[in-house]
């Protein structure tokens, strides 16, 4: 067990480095700054001008939760959908184009264990983008009082909609040399999880129900309220899981196929 | 060390490896000799453990390679066609890296100092903070090596080892390989000749996936010819060849080239008799001059050629 956890950190720890090392995380990262820097901007205008304008004797927009941080945390899932394929789109690709993949295959490490670690390497420089986003909220603490519990709530759900995003991502990456069909073919996947409920009402009863389950937005809702329901909890996770299997799936299919 | 029963690996419909069986003993240095595509990589891959086979069994220092596939790696290191690089990662982190998850050294003081010694070793010390993605063809091929050292493993397979190395960097090479034999049991595989007769104490002719020779380089050599022979050159009237039958030993003599006067003749004799002395002096006698005289060996590549395009009649046929 110790072992394992040794081999998963060793490859998770070479994952990050060669993120960082490479300006593949750095661009990412400083796009997603900028973009949701712009948000924030968009939002804290729109706040700030309805919440001095009390038009029509409307009640003022004063909860910077439900005002700022919703459609904020909203808008990171957003752009998330467009960048995590590409973290995702390297991982298996490039080491089976580059052959370095019959390194890891050879070396004293269980599918299982590689698998891990890239998973939890990308989840890594995923977190270094939530950490960016961070800034950004410590400076609404700095102006006001937003309550703690929906915002952990909230960065709960993006946490578990991208980890499930990435098992998915991997997935895609293991199954071809080619990484940037990878990245496409990741972000039309997510893309279609995403809008699948749109279909909902037009699937019929039975099917209706069972693509709005699978859309991966309608569970994001609950936790962008502040509210931790296990029956999305089980949701991201089973996506996380069955994408991790499906991974390990293909690396051992792509072993005897050669 | 090393054992390989039956062997066999399909893709498909196509069959990379046919049976193949053999054994490497403790400390030796085989050859896998072939042609390109003849399954020498296929082979190698399974013994690493990177792929499974279809059926048969590889037993690597004591661990089934199927079954067992954790201890087996632990005990092999592998350099494959291409060396496994991180083009972003220093040599040094890179060599740390698969420390880690070849040797599993816990110590981080330990694996600096494996590091350290593997890279004098191989000669790449002087590289160790250039990033990977920046090294020369010969330098990566050394720290592809130094990977497959680091965990100081008891069975080393090299595939293709000096492949697009210069001239001078494939003698260091040879030279490191020679070096290791004994300490470790080596499988290192190659289409070029020389190499096989020069490092591998024996050699496996593979062809078309079956394996068609196992035996050292020099039995090779004298075994396919069956009897010894010789060729001899004279400057002579005719009747040389009818001389030649009458010594002593001698079981058929074929005239190999003429130019003029001078002929060339392919002397068959009895496999134990050295028929050298007696062939010069009956032509001295006769007052010829002797031009030439040597043994007639096949070269490997004579061998390798013979071996390996034996099959080749039978497919112009359907083509």
């Amino acid at each position: 067990m110790a072992n394992t956890i040794r081999n998963i950190s060793a490859i998770a720890g070479r994952e990050l480095r060669s993120y960082f090392g490479s300006p593949v995380a750095w661009v990412l990262m400083g796009f997603f700054a900028f973009a949701f820097g712009y948000f924030f901007n968009v939002y804290l205008d729109f706040f700030v001008r309805s919440a001095t304008q009390s038009q029509f004797g409307a009640p003022p927009a004063t909860n910077v939760n439900n005002d700022m941080i919703r459609p904020l945390l909203g808008n990171t899932s957003v752009l998330i959908l467009f960048l995590l394929p590409m973290i995702t789109m390297r991982t298996y690709s490039e080491e089976k184009r580059s052959g370095t993949i019959e390194l890891l295959l050879t070396s004293p490490l269980t599918d299982l264990e590689i698998t891990l670690g890239k998973f939890f390497g990308a989840v890594g420089v995923y977190l270094g983008l939530l950490a960016v986003t961070m800034l950004y909220v410590a400076v609404l603490y700095g102006l006001g009082h937003p309550e703690w519990k929906p915002l952990v709530a909230g960065y709960l759900g993006l946490l578990l909609l991208g980890s499930a995003f990435i098992s998915l991502g991997l997935f895609v990456s293991s199954t071809t040399k080619n990484q940037m069909l990878a990245g496409g073919v990741t972000f039309l996947m997510l893309l279609l999880l995403w809008i699948i409920n749109w279909f909902a009402e037009s699937a019929g009863p039975t099917f209706g129900p069972i693509l709005n389950y699978l859309s991966v937005t309608q569970h994001l809702e609950d936790f962008s309220k502040g509210v931790i329901d296990t029956k999305h909890l089980i949701f991201y996770m089973s996506v996380v899981v069955f994408g991790l299997f499906l991974t390990l799936k293909s690396v051992d299919t792509e072993r005897w196929r050669g | 060390m090393i054992e390989v029963q039956h062997l066999t690996k399909r893709y498909g419909p196509f069959t990379a490896v046919d049976d193949v069986s053999f054994r490497v003993e403790a400390g030796e240095i085989l050859g896998f000799l072939g042609p390109n595509g003849a399954g020498k990589t296929t082979t190698m891959r399974v013994l690493t453990g990177y792929m499974p086979a279809t059926e048969g069994k590889a037993v690597v220092a004591g661990y089934d390679v199927f079954s067992q596939p954790l201890e087996a790696k632990r005990r092999t290191g592998y350099l494959p066609e291409t060396p496994p690089l991180y083009p972003e990662m220093t040599v040094r982190e890179y060599l740390l890296f698969v420390a880690r998850i070849k040797a599993g050294i816990l110590k981080k003081s330990e694996r600096v100092e494996r590091v350290a010694s593997v890279m004098r070793k191989t000669h790449v010390d002087d590289m160790a903070n250039r990033h990977c993605g920046k090294l020369s063809k010969g330098y990566r091929q050394r720290v592809g090596l130094a990977q497959a050292l680091i965990h100081d493993p008891e069975v080393l397979i090299l595939d293709e080892p000096t492949a697009g190395l210069d001239p001078k960097q494939i003698m260091e090479t040879r030279d490191l390989i020679r070096s290791l034999a004994g300490n470790h049991t080596i499988v290192l595989s190659t289409h070029i000749l020389p190499e096989v007769a020069q490092t591998c104490q024996r050699v496996v002719i593979i062809n078309k996936g079956r394996v068609v020779a196992i035996d050292t380089p020099d039995n090779l050599t004298h075994q396919l010819k069956g009897a010894a022979s010789l060729y001899l050159q004279v400057d002579a009237a005719d009747g040389a060849a009818d001389l030649l039958r009458s010594l002593p030993g001698v079981r058929g003599v074929t005239v190999a080239d003429q130019n003029g006067t001078r002929t060339g003749y392919e002397v068959e004799s009895e496999e134990s008799r050295d028929i050298r002395r007696d062939v010069a002096r009956a032509v001295v006698q006769q007052g010829w001059g002797l031009l030439e005289l040597r043994p007639m060996r096949m070269s490997l590549e004579d061998i390798f050629l013979q071996l390996t395009t034996e099959e080749q009649p039978q497919e112009a046929q359907h083509g």
